[in-house]
């Protein structure tokens, strides 16, 4: 019960009233149209789409910020806007563009801010304190102000912030926008550690494909307020564009690879990148085809990059949507 | 985007930003109408309380025409001392190091322009509000001529003192303390809201003299008494309360360009 | 009880946490402090030099109007150091940052209160304290109705401002009008009420609740009145709550997403 998430249905209409030269226009503006899952408890989803898509909304749903205009859902068990205070003990947030930490003072301070915002036993405080101090590598910098750090050390600590009160759920909104490579797989280690030590639901929106690779077992896309797909991480990709990326490298010269659902992507001096429709041909038939082009001294079988298929379902058509969604 | 959109696009970036300015209006017009309505009150009370028609030799509504020009005056006070402020901690400051007068200079030219619309933009507001609550005041256009004599130098030397308040910059972490200080100085020292007439006799002589009374109080008077005698002597103060200001401002100048020579900025 | 505690120790934190944030510059910090100070003396010099040349006006003195300044500043001080959020509800909403504290598991309205302390309050407060005691050198029981009216006042400052800051939840980007509306409250308050008339003076009473500050108070302390004192902590409390439920009000309105102009 504890850390599961379920939506059933939910929608949520806005009523936009909108002032031109002292006429009124009352629209309305259908940001959520009945989007419905089950997170089961511990599992870490990325939650993405497009801009206007219905992310943020959505969240603001589950949060208990906002009321939907119809439709169901529950975090931890509650009914996130009729319980709002009580579920924020269950619940952690870390939104990329605002700050948890008290920028002119250390993290300390701010950790010790929540433990009275929430209400802390102090014992445990200091014990999942220190345990997350540990972990998340704080030590150094638990004492400096934390307009001194640098962007890496401030996102782990934003993190450890919001895991003070040791909810069971926790948003991620962006939290690794900004950083550079090395603290990226940092964070995104942490934070997978953390939610599979713990049992720590994780719910991610990023557009960082990393992200969602590093983090995440599951992904619901959401285009136009609608589920667009929801399925593993790693079938999304295999199953839904269907394509493998097959780099070889030869010894000498190739002889021409021709097979239906094979392209060739680039040919470069005895290299080559083909990309391979699995769906057209199987990818042993395709090696094989490759071994007997020409003697082979470096051969790689790739995933296509996730962003390609995240950019490829947000610009589905309608129809490819359905029948995807009616697949499942 | 094709052209049109484009052309809607700016056309609503136009009007956005006249509406901005147009709530800064409104806002204004709310400021003013608060002050010049309380004291309005204020200045009915005491004449009917002393039962006096003229106070430090003002009717009522020359009281109040006092306060419209005193309020426009200060209240046209444009940032320049947090602009120089800056220029000094960004070290835009530096680049004019070449030439010396040539910064004080480029400043005061921009500060003169803008100050000159808000005060025009105030001086309207705040003459719209007084023509309603008190009606005119007797005015000649000689008379509207010796006021607009007073006021170029009364800004020049305001500018002095936001120089060198901003040129403070740098040793200070922060002149904005400065600026309301001086501010206050001027309120006060300055006869904004009392002309210096009702001050106690003891001081008048000192601050009609001292630099604050020429910026605010001295133009304020030219315009509900002018005198032609008397402006001879109010430019003559002012000039020397510019010369003295500008001698603060070089000071500070001089002392910062050996700071930076030492630390190499 | 328990959550009355609980709720104090939080103010008590925030207070604490607000005043280091403070102090790490402490340049900055000490001349906001001191140019408050600075202001509200020079405007208690102007009326000084005024009642210098009007002695009297309407049976008001200068000590009745530095009575007026002392528990205006203290009060607005007190108010804006520990309830430093209170002048930025509007702008809080514009920006949707209530969103931010939407997210703790306390009540939304007297967490995010605390969220911010005023420099300038401290010079407020400071400044109210000491011209009451220096100027008007009041006996022992003045001095506790003072106080007790300086906390009177603060409840005010505060309910008006959350009242003022409101208006975000019904008009948008309602920052400015908020501004302007909290600059009527603080400059009427510091004006003798005696001023006032007619129409003006039921505005006083209502939409700007000056005479709870420029009015009772003063009549109060002039002749240790308990039955005008009380009149101000009514005022008081009764404009807390006005904007308490103005707020609330408000954010179930922002909950249900209907604001006039859709954020994202």
């Amino acid at each position: 019960m504890e850390g599961r998430i379920e939506l059933d249905g939910l929608r949520k209409t806005f009523h936009v009233t909108r002032w031109q030269r002292l006429r009124r226009t009352v629209g309305e503006v259908v940001a959520v149209d009945g989007v419905s899952a089950q997170i089961p408890a511990g599992q870490s989803v990325a939650f993405i789409g497009p801009n206007g898509a219905g992310k943020s909304t959505t969240i603001k749903m589950l949060t208990g910020i906002l009321h939907p205009s119809s439709g169901t859902a529950r975090v931890s068990g509650l009914t996130p806007w009729h319980e709002r205070r009580k579920l924020a003990y269950q619940i952690g947030a870390v939104f990329g563009q605002r700050s948890q930490l008290w920028y002119h003072l250390p993290p300390r301070d701010t950790f010790e801010l929540l433990a009275r915002v929430y209400s802390l036993d102090r014992e445990r405080y200091r014990r999942t304190r220190d345990v997350l101090v540990e972990r998340f590598g704080l030590g150094p910098f638990l004492d400096m102000p934390v307009r001194k750090l640098s962007l890496g050390q401030r996102m782990r600590a934003e993190i450890a912030a919001s895991l003070l009160h040791e909810p069971r759920v926790v948003f991620l909104d962006e939290p690794t926008i900004g950083l550079d490579v090395v603290a990226r797989h940092e964070l995104r280690d942490l934070i997978q550690e953390w939610n599979r030590e713990q049992g720590v639901t994780v719910l991610l929106t990023s557009h960082d494909a990393g992200d969602i690779e590093g983090v995440a077992k599951r992904v619901i896309v959401i285009n136009h307020g609608r589920v667009v797909l929801d399925d593993s991480v790693s079938s999304m990709r295999r199953r839904y564009l269907g394509t493998k990326l097959l780099k070889v490298r030869f010894h000498e010269r190739p002889a021409p690879i021709e097979l239906d659902g094979v392209s060739l992507v680039k040919a470069a001096e005895y290299a080559l990148k083909l990309e391979v429709d699995t769906r057209t041909v199987p990818i042993m038939r395709v090696v094989t085809r490759v071994l007997e082009a020409g003697p082979v001294a470096d051969i790689a079988i790739e995933d296509p990059p996730l962003d390609e298929v995240i950019a490829h379902i947000y610009s589905q058509t309608a129809r490819e949507r359905d029948m995807l969604v009616q697949a499942r | 985007m094709n052209a049109l959109a484009k052309y809607v696009y700016v056309g609503r970036t136009a009007v956005r930003s006249n509406m901005a300015y147009l709530g800064e209006v409104a806002a204004r017009v709310f400021f003013l109408t608060v002050i010049l309505y309380i004291f309005l009150q204020l200045w009915l009370v005491t004449y009917a309380e002393t039962g006096a028609d003229r106070l430090g030799g003002l009717t009522l509504a020359q009281m109040l025409w006092y306060l419209v020009i005193t309020e426009a005056i200060t209240l046209s006070a444009p940032a320049v001392a947090l602009e120089i402020d800056s220029d000094v901690r960004t070290g835009a400051i530096a680049v004019q190091l070449v030439r010396p007068l040539s910064y004080p200079l480029y400043r005061l030219w921009a500060t003169l322009g803008e100050r000159a619309v808000r005060f025009i933009l105030n001086a309207l507001v705040g003459s719209a509000l007084a023509l309603l609550m008190v009606g005119p005041i007797a005015l000649s256009p000689q008379g509207l001529g010796l006021f607009l004599l007073a006021l170029p130098l009364a800004f020049v030397l305001d500018f002095m003192a936001y120089l060198a308040i901003g040129l403070c910059a740098f040793w200070l972490e922060n002149t904005s303390g400065l600026v309301l200080i001086y501010s206050r100085m001027t309120m006060i020292f300055g006869g904004v809201l009392l002309p210096i007439e009702l001050y106690p006799d003891s001081v008048q002589w000192l601050l009609v003299n001292l630099p604050f009374a020429s910026i605010a109080y001295a133009p304020a008077r030219m315009f509900v008494d002018p005198n032609a005698f008397e402006l001879v002597k109010v430019l003559a103060r002012q000039g020397v309360g510019i010369a003295i200001f500008a001698a603060i401002a070089a000071a500070i100048y001089a002392a910062a360009l050996r700071r930076i020579h030492a630390h190499g900025g | 009880m328990t959550r009355l505690l609980d709720y104090l120790r939080l103010v008590w934190s925030y207070v604490r946490l607000n005043f280091a944030a403070q102090l790490e510059y402490r340049g900055a910090f000490v001349s906001q402090v001191v140019a408050m100070f600075i202001n509200d003396l020079a405007w208690v010099a102007f009326w000084v030099l005024f009642f210098t040349r009007f002695p009297v006006l309407r049976d008001w003195n200068v000590s009745d109007v530095i009575t007026i300044w002392a528990i205006a500043t203290a009060g607005f001080g007190v108010a804006h150091a520990i309830y430093g959020n209170a002048g930025m509800i509007a702008s809080l909403i514009a920006q949707g940052q209530i969103d931010v504290w939407m997210l703790y598991p306390r009540a939304v309205l007297p967490h995010l209160l605390l969220g911010r302390m005023s420099a300038t309050a401290l010079g407020d407060v400071l400044f109210g304290f000491a011209v009451y005691i220096v100027a008007v050198q009041p006996d022992l029981a003045h001095f506790a109705l003072f106080t007790a009216l300086v906390g009177s006042t603060a409840v005010l400052f505060v309910g008006f401002g959350v009242m003022a800051g409101s208006i975000g939840f019904y008009l948008g980007n309602a920052t400015t009008l908020a501004q302007q509306w909290q600059f009527a409250m603080v400059t009427f308050s510091t004006y003798p009420a005696t001023l006032f008339q007619g129409a003006v003076k039921v505005v006083l009473f209502t939409a700007v609740p000056a005479l709870f500050i420029n009015h009772y108070p003063v009549e109060a302390l002039r002749s240790l009145s308990l039955s005008d004192a009380a009149l101000a902590f009514l005022g008081s409390l009764g404009v807390l709550a006005a904007g308490v439920a103005v707020f609330h009000h408000g954010l179930r309105r922002y909950e249900s997403g209907n604001l006039l102009v859709m954020r994202e």
